[in-house]
């Protein structure tokens, strides 16, 4: 933590008890995370904490019912993830879980959620399995299903390319994603020329893109996160190899623009969040999130906001029961949401559809929308 | 395609050329310390990091830059060694690699919080001029790292042979009582030679980082993983041998991804460690012989009296443990539970690892494989939970067996290296293996824990469970090292020679005590995937192998009652530490120091 950013949180903490104590009236309504904050996924509680802190500073003063989150640090470990569900579910002042990060950490900890009737709400949980873990998994992840035949549809569509080389990472996420986008693509009469699935923490592409070469395809499709894109972007670059380059929305971050410099130029990426996009939502939370850290806000920071703001519309909608939120889900209509516009889940699925996506292009070192 | 296998050879030993600068430093440790240095990859970040914020906030020019990285990177392995190493002189040859362990958990965590865990830039430094080879491009930075790998791999084989200081590095590597009765200053060849190192470590990560355009705090283990590979290849302690491995390991990387795809990269490497291992253990380039004087006979794991304990304490606190749930704290229950299924790992790893003195690094392999089999029994073949868990006890058995078989006639560091590729090899056949494990997917959906009808999916129930079986395997383990069996463990492991003379075949009795641990490991892991209910190729990685080994050392080897008090430790420490928020981990690291630092015997002695 740089001292500027301790400084801020500090300065936070207090202005937050300053709040509570002027609002005396009001409840203070407990949610438990479940995330990493050590370990090889830190940065990603870090960019939640962030998030979480900057929704709450916005709906909490206004509230009802106040929430206060318990961040619980499990290293994306399902070992830490099981020991921390059974503390939430035993803590009676938890109404909803929040997290975790990875699928074996949050899917470990399902049974014992369901067990106990509390609902675990994993927002970065796009595991096609997560939500079949029983009726109190729930997500606003972005569902592959739908996401992937958007981006099929940029390259071939949008861009009129007809074979495509797909470089994926090989986890849960990147394999159902690379399954979809195949299927997608087939139906929309282009063809997957080569498939190519990394590891996580791999830094060399120079031989996977050899192969990608020799498959002739005309565009190179991403399945990735933005730090491992920024290093296969630049390495495509410095094997000189010309084609287009198509991203998921994963890959959009303004980190993308940071690690990869100028290779990352033309580079053509969908998402489900845009800071320049006019609407109202995004406007006022990347007016906020800008005004409170001095940076640009990703895609992971949208989605930990929009989750915040609607733990506490469920909370003061619904009331501030494990059960009440259970209901309140199946029955909330239209939260505001940054990444969706307005927030609904289908009941069956318990997941949101209906994600808006933007097609961008970097172009001197900026996204830009694409047309 | 002729063009296409050129560029796959460029990529090779362009690859190769980056590994070699951690192998060197590697290899140099070893040379001197005979130690695997696990904070070596640790080392790489904290040089790369220096790197960063020197050219960040002082703008330094590359010759500066690289300069304060030197400078840091030095004084970190001089620290290294002052903590890890020297106090640990003469204790058992497992301990310091255990604080190297720690020390990289510490050096990661302090990055970590100094620079918070968000990847980085790293300005590029080096000229951006690139040359067109043959499909692809080398550019300055390429050359860069090549130069400085060959000349120091030179400058270091000059050094060893030609200089005073060099030969009472030798002289020390060969056999440091001797050397320091004839004068050498056995403390302060060792210092020179982790700040060398380290130095060089802490160039490559910030040259790297460069090379990449990134640094995160994630990366240290994986270069240290890729260096210790390519140090085997090139032979224990041999530097020059470990570029020419470096690149060896690049290149096999390299025609692997050409062969069969990006996501066989890794378990070409692994098989190649293993092939490396069973037929030219010394390494490509050193002369035919038999291994090295490493395994000095009895040294490996320390000689303590074990602390005994008295059969009413043990009595009462099972009856203890087994009335716990009756406090109704799911929470403290569930620690309990997790400590009770790494405790049977422990078992396992201290029968293996303790009594026989083969040192496993890949354990967690085994409780991937118990936590398939049992899964995939209910799950496809509908077996009930109470049969599939025995049976994945017994395929573990046999299947962890076989795979450690061609391990079984190496010794000391070789078989811990060894098992750290077996491990990765399972983790990654797991992965590609999509028909019958469903790769990365993972398996969902695993039923919960019963017994005949009996639901245990709650936490009581699954404690319960595990203390019962826990307690089953305990007593039988204990029995079998009272019995002629232990005794013949113990007489394979305190002198593998001395037993062969006495007709006793190491092989064989290696192969029951991996069959009695694989199994206990089996179980474990099986229990562990019906808890979850969701298991997938990452679940039992290689962070869980080296924690299980942390846990047998701390409990003292071969102990069976310091497996579990190790597990139970090791397991709740992180819990308790919980309100230390972000610095948890970091503190768990330096308890786990001093711990070994005060009883490197383990807590409760050495059996």
């Amino acid at each position: 933590m740089t001292p500027l950013r301790r400084r801020s949180l500090l300065a936070g903490l207090v202005a937050g008890a300053a709040a509570t104590r002027r609002a005396a009236a009001a409840e203070t309504i407990h949610v438990g995370v479940s995330g990493p904050l050590t370990g090889p996924n830190a940065q990603y509680g870090a960019q939640w904490k962030d998030a979480f802190d900057l929704a709450l500073a916005e709906v909490n003063p206004a509230a009802q019912r106040q929430i206060q989150y318990v961040f619980e640090d499990s290293q994306s470990d399902p070992r830490q993830s099981v020991a921390i569900a059974q503390k939430f579910v035993n803590d009676q002042r938890i109404v909803m879980e929040l997290g975790d990060f990875s699928s074996p950490a949050s899917m470990a900890a399902s049974p014992i959620y369901q067990r106990a009737k509390l609902v675990q709400f994993g927002f970065t949980n796009s595991h096609p399995d997560f939500t079949k873990g029983g009726d109190y998994m729930w997500s606003n992840s972005i569902s592959q299903a739908e996401e992937q035949p958007q981006l099929a549809d940029f390259a071939i569509a949008g861009l009129g390319k007809r074979r495509l080389g797909v470089i994926h990472l090989n986890t849960d996420w990147g394999v159902t994603s690379k399954n979809l986008f195949a299927a997608a693509a087939k139906e929309k009469g282009a063809e997957v020329a080569a498939a190519e699935g990394f590891l996580p923490g791999e830094r060399d592409f120079r031989s996977t893109l050899v192969r990608i070469r020799d498959s002739n395809p005309d565009c190179i499709v991403l399945l990735a996160y933005y730090a491992d894109a920024a290093t296969i972007v630049r390495q495509i670059r410095t094997l000189g190899l010309p084609q287009a380059i198509v991203a998921v929305s994963s890959v959009y971050s303004p980190k993308l623009l940071e690690l990869g410099g100028d290779a990352v130029n033309g580079v053509h990426v969908i998402t489900t969040f845009f800071p320049d996009e006019p609407r109202a939502e995004v406007q006022r939370f990347v007016a906020a999130f800008r005004a409170k850290y001095n940076r640009e806000p990703d895609t992971f920071n949208a989605t930990a906001y929009d989750t915040m703001i609607l733990a506490s519309t469920l909370v003061n909608q619904f009331g501030a029961t494990r059960a009440a939120v259970r209901e309140g889900l199946a029955k909330v209509r239209g939260v505001p949401s940054v990444v969706f516009g307005s927030m609904q889940f289908d009941p069956n699925t318990r997941r949101v559809e209906g994600a808006r996506y933007k097609r961008l292009v970097v172009k001197d070192g900026r996204f830009t929308l694409w047309s | 395609m002729g063009g296409a296998w050129f560029d796959y050879t460029v990529n090779g030993f362009v690859i190769g050329n980056i590994y070699a600068l951690l192998a060197v430093g590697l290899a140099l440790i070893y040379g001197v310390a005979n130690l695997v240095n696990f904070a070596h990859g640790s080392v790489y970040v904290v040089g790369a990091y220096v790197g960063w914020a020197a050219i960040t906030y002082l703008d330094t020019p590359l010759p500066v830059t690289l300069l304060c990285v030197v400078a840091v990177s030095a004084l970190v392995g001089v620290g290294i060694e002052r903590i890890g190493l020297r106090p640990l002189h003469g204790s058992s040859r497992i301990a310091p690699l255990l604080a190297t362990i720690g020390i990289a958990l510490v050096l990661d965590q302090v990055v970590q919080l100094v620079f918070t865990p968000d990847p980085r830039a790293v300005p590029m430094q080096v000229p951006e001029w690139r040359v067109a080879v043959g499909g692809g491009t080398i550019g300055a930075l390429d050359l860069l790292i090549a130069g400085i790998g060959l000349t120091s791999a030179v400058v270091l084989y000059g050094f060893l042979r030609f200089t005073k200081l060099g030969w009472a590095v030798r002289a020390t590597a060969q056999d440091s009582d001797a050397a320091q009765q004839m004068g050498v200053d056995v403390n302060r060849v060792n210092m020179a030679v982790f700040a060398i190192a380290s130095a060089l470590s802490g160039v490559s990560g910030v040259l790297v980082g460069m090379y990449y355009n990134q640094i995160s705090t994630a990366m240290s283990f994986e270069a240290t993983l890729k260096g210790i590979v390519a140090l085997i290849i090139g032979g224990l302690g041999n530097v020059p041998g470990a570029i020419a491995g470096s690149l060896i390991l690049g290149l096999t990387e390299s025609y692997g991804i050409a062969l069969f795809g990006t996501s066989y990269r890794n378990l070409f490497a692994f098989v190649l460690l293993i092939a490396m291992l069973v037929w030219r253990p010394n390494g490509l380039f050193a002369a035919r012989r038999a291994l090295p004087p490493e395994p000095m006979t009895g040294t490996f794991i320390a000689r303590s009296r074990p602390v005994v304990v008295p059969r009413w304490a043990v009595a009462a606190l099972v009856v203890a443990a087994a009335l716990l749930p009756l406090l109704g704290q799911p929470y403290l229950l569930q620690i309990g539970a997790n400590s009770l299924m790494y405790a049977m790992l422990a078992l396992s790893l201290t029968l293996v690892a303790g009594t026989v003195g083969q040192v496993s690094l890949g354990h967690a392999a085994l409780l991937a494989i118990g936590g398939y089999a049992s899964g995939l029994l209910a799950m496809d073949a509908g077996w009930p939970v109470a049969l599939s868990i025995p049976a994945a006890g017994l395929v573990t058995a046999a299947l962890g067996t076989l795979l450690v078989f061609p391990a079984f006639r190496l010794t000391g560091h070789y078989v811990s290296i060894a098992t750290l590729g077996i491990g990765e090899i399972v983790s990654l056949v797991i992965l590609n293996w999509t028909g019958l494990t469903r790769g990365a997917i993972g398996l969902g959906g695993i039923p919960p824990l019963e017994v005949f009808g009996f639901d245990l999916g709650s936490v009581e129930g699954t404690y319960w469970l595990c203390l019962a079986v826990l307690v089953l395997l305990a007593l039988l383990q204990l029995r079998l090292l009272r019995s002629h069996l232990g005794r013949t463990w113990r007489a394979i492991r305190d002198d593998p020679v001395a037993a062969r003379s006495y007709g006793v075949s190491g092989d064989r009795y290696k192969a029951l005590a991996f069959g009695f641990g694989g199994f206990a490991a089996g179980i474990s892991g099986a229990i562990t995937a019906h808890v979850y209910s969701y298991i997938n190729h990452e679940t039992f990685g290689a962070s869980i192998s080296i924690l299980a080994l942390t846990m047998v050392i701390l409990g003292g080897l071969g102990n069976v009652a310091g497996a579990v008090l190790g597990a139970t430790l090791l397991i709740a420490l992180p819990e308790a530490f919980r309100f230390l928020a972000e610095y948890r981990i970091l503190i768990y690291g330096i308890v786990l120091l001093l711990l070994i630092r005060f009883r490197p015997q383990g807590l409760m002695g050495t059996v």
